[in-house]
């Protein structure tokens, strides 16, 4: 075992590290290096990809529970709209803003914005419901100047620029990953029409087949738009959502 | 029978002579209503042949009184103690990156934040807990003030030849040392009357540190008459003339200095007060008004120290003289002075973390007890044999 000594410092030594650091502290009184953002009155700019309050756009969504399967927190809940559709609702009291649920939806209904001082008065109000996250929440902005933090080559500097930091991020919808639903074993089909009943693009019909007098499913490729749906909810689990060609 | 007469002339002949009020008189007297007022109350003579205005005036321009009220007595200190902890934050903020008090008055930056924090204090409740022994412990906060404030009686802020003193006489630095001697006595009889676990930790390293200072602080002293052949405030200030005290003896500088840290409980030596782990020390039990007491006691501590280290190493008031101030303006480097030292005393605590009890000991009883004692060979060498 190695012992770790004391380094032996001699008076010169000792001096000399006394008036390093009273030096240094002239210096900062001097001409001080501040890096203190004065929030409220300013507001650090946040990059576009920073993950916020979300906001939800119900015309894209299609129901699919993949934000509420993701999330690794369980704070995304689907709760059933008067339509008969599901929405998602968010926890902001478990919620770790991975945004897992954003980068993962597939028709582009949730959406993330720099919005990160959100207040809730009590435990209840932090599920927020599907019809609050529509509109970004109310914000009283008293900031008139917003920061950037610039980086130099050794020390981090503050640039003030005057005007309000846009809080909500337009972001193009994404195009997705173009998916398309498939049968993997059409023999175990049972036929039980789940997925056409649950199909919103009318891509799964029945074909009956004389010969065997059975019913199988047949799914429209140009018609799917690889929501996902019918991979979820069939009977059997043997539809899988494949890359589109 | 008192001799009134004989009193007034005594006030009237020893005033401070400030050129600068008389430009004000003569301009108050051309403006047209206020110059009226001032010739109708100078005109009340009830008796002794001296206006009544003249005599109240001429009370606060007694040198004495003058030297004691308002430079470099209680008006500096009141002063001081609103302006320095505000300081303190500022600079010791800067320091570390941060902005310090802000939120109180924003464009002054902050400055009346203390004004606040008294006004908070006078507002609270003064809570005496039931195993406080309740006497001594209201007492003692009040009683503390004795110590702090006797020693501006003997402070000299004027020039060679120019005293500014309350109270001239050849004992004023022992009566000094005594009276600072007795502070940590009170700080004990604080930390013992409030019966609690944290006060007697602190009252005991308050005494520790006691001992650590005080024999190093006394020699200092000792030093620095033993140079100056006097124990005179007039005197030391005097002795100044050509060299001031730092230069003929910076090694008693370095240790009044460090002694003087160590007696205010301030960073590098904040061991008795230590707020990490005793909060406030022996203050713990303290709340309202007599915590603000406490809080300011450590500050007016420091600007006794501090003026006594203006007027030992740095030559009083001494400077060059601002034309139409008079004797305000050795007044006025007094300050400076004293300010810049109680600058560099507080922000220590941006600079340096606290020693541990034992090495602050051994400071004390090792480093500067062997400075003290070649500071006061060297001031032997320098005063009595050469």
């Amino acid at each position: 075992m190695k012992k770790v000594a004391t380094p032996d410092y001699t008076v010169a030594d000792k001096l000399k590290t006394h008036v390093a650091a009273l030096s240094t502290a002239a210096k900062e009184v001097v001409l001080p290096l501040n890096i203190t953002t004065h929030y409220p009155r300013e507001r650090k700019r946040q990059p576009e990809c920073f993950r916020g309050f979300m906001l939800f756009d119900p015309e894209r969504c299609i129901s699919c529970f993949q934000c509420s399967f993701v999330c690794p927190a369980n704070a995304v809940w689907m709760k059933e709209a008067p339509s008969g559709r599901y929405y998602p609702t968010v926890d902001h009291g478990k919620c770790i803003y991975c945004h897992f649920c954003v980068d993962t939806c597939l028709g582009g209904a949730l959406k993330t914005t720099k919005i990160h001082d959100i207040a809730f008065r009590t435990m209840d109000e932090m599920v927020v419901m599907t019809e609050d996250m529509v509109e970004p929440p109310e914000i009283i902005r008293e900031d008139v100047v917003y920061v950037d933090y610039v980086i130099d080559r050794e020390d981090l500097s503050l640039k003030r620029t005057k005007g309000k930091d846009e809080l909500i991020v337009e972001i193009a919808p994404s195009e997705g990953v173009p998916m398309v639903s498939q049968c993997i074993d059409r023999e175990s089909c049972i036929a039980c029409k789940v997925c056409t009943k649950v199909c919103e693009s009318g891509a799964v019909s029945s074909v009956k087949d004389e010969e065997k007098l059975i019913v199988k499913m047949e799914i429209d490729a140009e018609k799917c738009t690889g929501c996902g749906l019918c991979v979820k909810e069939c009977s059997m689990q043997i539809l899988r959502l494949v890359r589109r060609e | 029978m008192i001799d009134v007469s004989g009193l007034v002339s005594t006030i009237l002949n020893n005033q401070v002579n400030i050129p600068l009020l008389y430009v004000i008189y003569e301009f108050l007297l051309k403006i047209p209503v206020i110059g009226s007022i001032v010739t109708f109350l100078l005109s009340i003579i009830p008796l002794f042949d001296v206006p009544i205005i003249r005599l109240l005036i001429g009370f606060l321009l007694w040198k004495p009184m003058w030297v004691l009220l308002i430079i470099p007595g209680f008006a500096t200190l009141g002063t001081m103690l609103l302006i320095l902890p505000w300081l303190e934050r500022k600079l010791v903020g800067r320091m570390q990156w941060r902005v310090g008090p802000r939120e109180i008055a924003p464009r002054t930056r902050g400055s009346i934040q203390l004004l606040a924090d008294s006004l908070r204090f006078l507002c609270q409740e003064v809570i005496i807990h039931k195993d406080a022994h309740r006497l001594y412990f209201l007492q003692f906060p009040f009683l503390y003030f004795l110590p702090v404030l006797l020693p501006l009686l003997f402070i000299n802020a004027g020039a060679v030849g120019r005293p500014l003193v309350p109270i001239e006489t050849p004992y004023a630095l022992q009566i000094m040392v005594g009276l600072i001697s007795l502070m940590p006595v009170f700080i004990m009889g604080v930390g013992w009357s409030s019966n609690n676990r944290f006060a007697f930790i602190g009252t005991v390293r308050e005494a520790f540190m006691y001992f650590a200072y005080e024999i190093p602080f006394i020699i200092v002293i000792l030093a620095m008459i033993v140079l100056f052949k006097t124990s005179n405030t007039v005197g030391v200030v005097n002795a100044q003339g050509t060299y001031w005290g730092i230069v003929l003896n910076p090694l008693a500088a370095l240790v009044f200095f460090i002694a003087a840290v160590m007696a205010t409980a301030r960073l590098p030596f904040e061991i008795p007060e230590a707020d990490q782990e005793l909060s406030f020390g022996p203050f713990i039990e303290y709340s309202g008004i007599a915590f603000g007491l406490a809080y300011v006691m450590a500050y007016e501590k420091m600007y006794v120290l501090s003026a006594i280290m203006t007027m030992l190493f740095l030559g009083g008031g001494s400077g060059p003289v601002i034309p139409y101030l008079g004797d305000l303006s050795y007044g006025i480097w007094f300050v400076i002075k004293t300010l810049i030292i109680l600058l560099v005393m507080v922000n220590l605590r941006g600079v340096y973390p606290r020693y541990r009890l034992d090495q602050a000991l051994n400071v004390g009883w090792g480093a500067i007890l062997i400075f003290a004692i070649v500071a006061l060979l060297w001031s032997v060498v320098l005063g009595v044999v050469l």
